[in-house]
């Protein structure tokens, strides 16, 4: 018996390591830019990480961040996001693949680049691991794509993940809420300003 | 029992069938002296899914000229909740000559239902360092706002136009600018240009 208690207790103990990587990972400071090259985005640690029995899809509009509120920023600051996104997990699971693509627009000249489009293909599809831990409206899902800046040229390859994506509420509006980091130079976290999440069921391939 | 049971399924394969999204947004369309031409569109599968338009930039002399055009829609069908959301956003943006101009154009529709709602809007639409006529716009433009534009015609910024029933189906359509030309004499129509469109429906 005291055997299996350790061993549960060791195993919450390494979870519980295991969940605060990751949150550090996905809270990480953007770090300095190497001319022409990005830096390596957060680890995509699937460890830990549940399978997902849901699907999801959005767009809309971003402007406010960390929640603070959703009203549009004021126009002269082009200080908004827009996006786009479906993501599904595999049909097997484990692993936690996924599928799917995300449009991202940055408006922001004070961002990465002037600000950018990023075009994004999910790999994996899981639960989220930061605040949202445990939220069963929330998904989490990444992989790599094209970030097409406005005054630095293209970058390919660039690792992203959306940390959580969360259904909250009709409408989403005032209620969903995104957050994206996309390699290790930009990361914008609010709720819709326009738009809508919506989680579904696994049906079909859409 | 067996007739009411088939009838039943029947029904149920019929609400089934009956629930559609759709999506569809573009960056700019224009026609005029009997040219039309139009940007990349992106249309939703009716299944749900996802569909992008964008072009670096797009222009047609005296009419139009935009870079940097992002239109996206997305969606997905479910029995229990059901959605469709479309953007549209170009930069650098004339029209009409140079008569409307602005540095971003946004379009946003949505609609949805859950179980027990629906409903559709243009909420997180708007327009960056909007100029018309030579003069800025530094307020929030209404939904459908009409403008006159002398020598070209009319133009109706943030164009709202809802769709469905309220009650099975919900939809909205936006143009942020919609000129509409005419000719000078005798005030007929004679074309028109439409940028920054999006619109979603849903219906169960």
């Amino acid at each position: 018996m005291n055997h299996a208690r350790h061993l549960s207790l060791a195993l919450a103990a390494i979870a519980a390591v295991l969940v605060a990587v990751a949150c550090h990972d996905a809270a990480s400071p953007q770090g300095p830019i190497t001319a022409g090259i990005l830096p390596p985005g957060p680890k995509h640690d699937k460890g830990g990480n549940q399978c997902a029995n849901f699907r999801l899809t959005g767009g809309g509009r971003v402007d406010q961040r960390d929640h603070l509120g959703y009203e549009k920023n004021t126009p002269e600051s082009h200080d908004f996001a827009t996006f786009g996104f479906q993501a599904r997990p595999s049909s097997s699971c484990p692993p936690t693949d996924g599928s799917g693509n995300i449009e991202w627009n940055e408006h922001n000249p004070d961002e990465f680049g002037g600000g950018f489009a990023f075009h994004g293909r999910v790999t994996y599809f899981t639960t989220p691991t930061d605040e949202t831990f445990d939220d069963s409206r929330c998904g989490r899902f990444g992989g790599s794509g094209r970030l097409n800046t406005r005054n630095d040229g293209t970058f390919e390859d660039v690792i992203f993940e959306v940390n959580h994506a969360c259904d909250v509420d009709e409408p989403g509006v005032g209620n969903d809420h995104i957050k994206i980091t996309i390699g290790d130079v930009y990361t914008r976290h609010g709720i819709l300003s326009g738009g809508n999440i919506q989680q579904h069921r696994l049906t079909g391939n859409n | 029992m067996t007739t009411k049971i088939l009838l039943a399924l029947t029904l149920l394969a019929g609400a089934v069938q009956a629930q559609t999204v759709t999506g569809k947004a573009f960056g700019t369309y224009v026609n005029a002296a009997g040219v039309t031409s139009q940007s990349p569109v992106a249309t939703l599968p009716s299944s749900g899914g996802m569909a992008t338009g964008q072009a670096d930039a797009f222009g047609v002399a005296g009419a139009v000229d935009a870079s940097w055009l992002n239109a996206v829609t997305t969606g997905a069908v479910d029995d229990k909740k059901s959605g469709a959301q479309s953007t549209s956003e170009l930069e650098q943006v004339s029209a009409a000559g140079g008569a409307i101009t602005a540095d971003v154009v946004t379009a946003v529709a949505t609609a949805y239902f859950g179980q027990f709602t629906g409903g559709s809007d243009a909420t997180g639409t708007g327009f960056t360092n909007l100029v018309v006529n030579g003069v800025p716009v530094t307020e929030d433009v209404a939904p459908n706002t009409w403008v006159d534009l002398p020598g070209v015609g009319y133009a109706i910024l943030n164009e709202q136009i809802s769709t469905g029933n309220g009650l099975t189906s919900w939809g909205m359509t936006v143009n942020m600018i919609h000129v509409v030309l005419q000719d000078a004499l005798l005030g007929l129509t004679t074309g028109e240009i439409i940028i920054g469109s999006a619109s979603s429906s849903v219906a169960r």
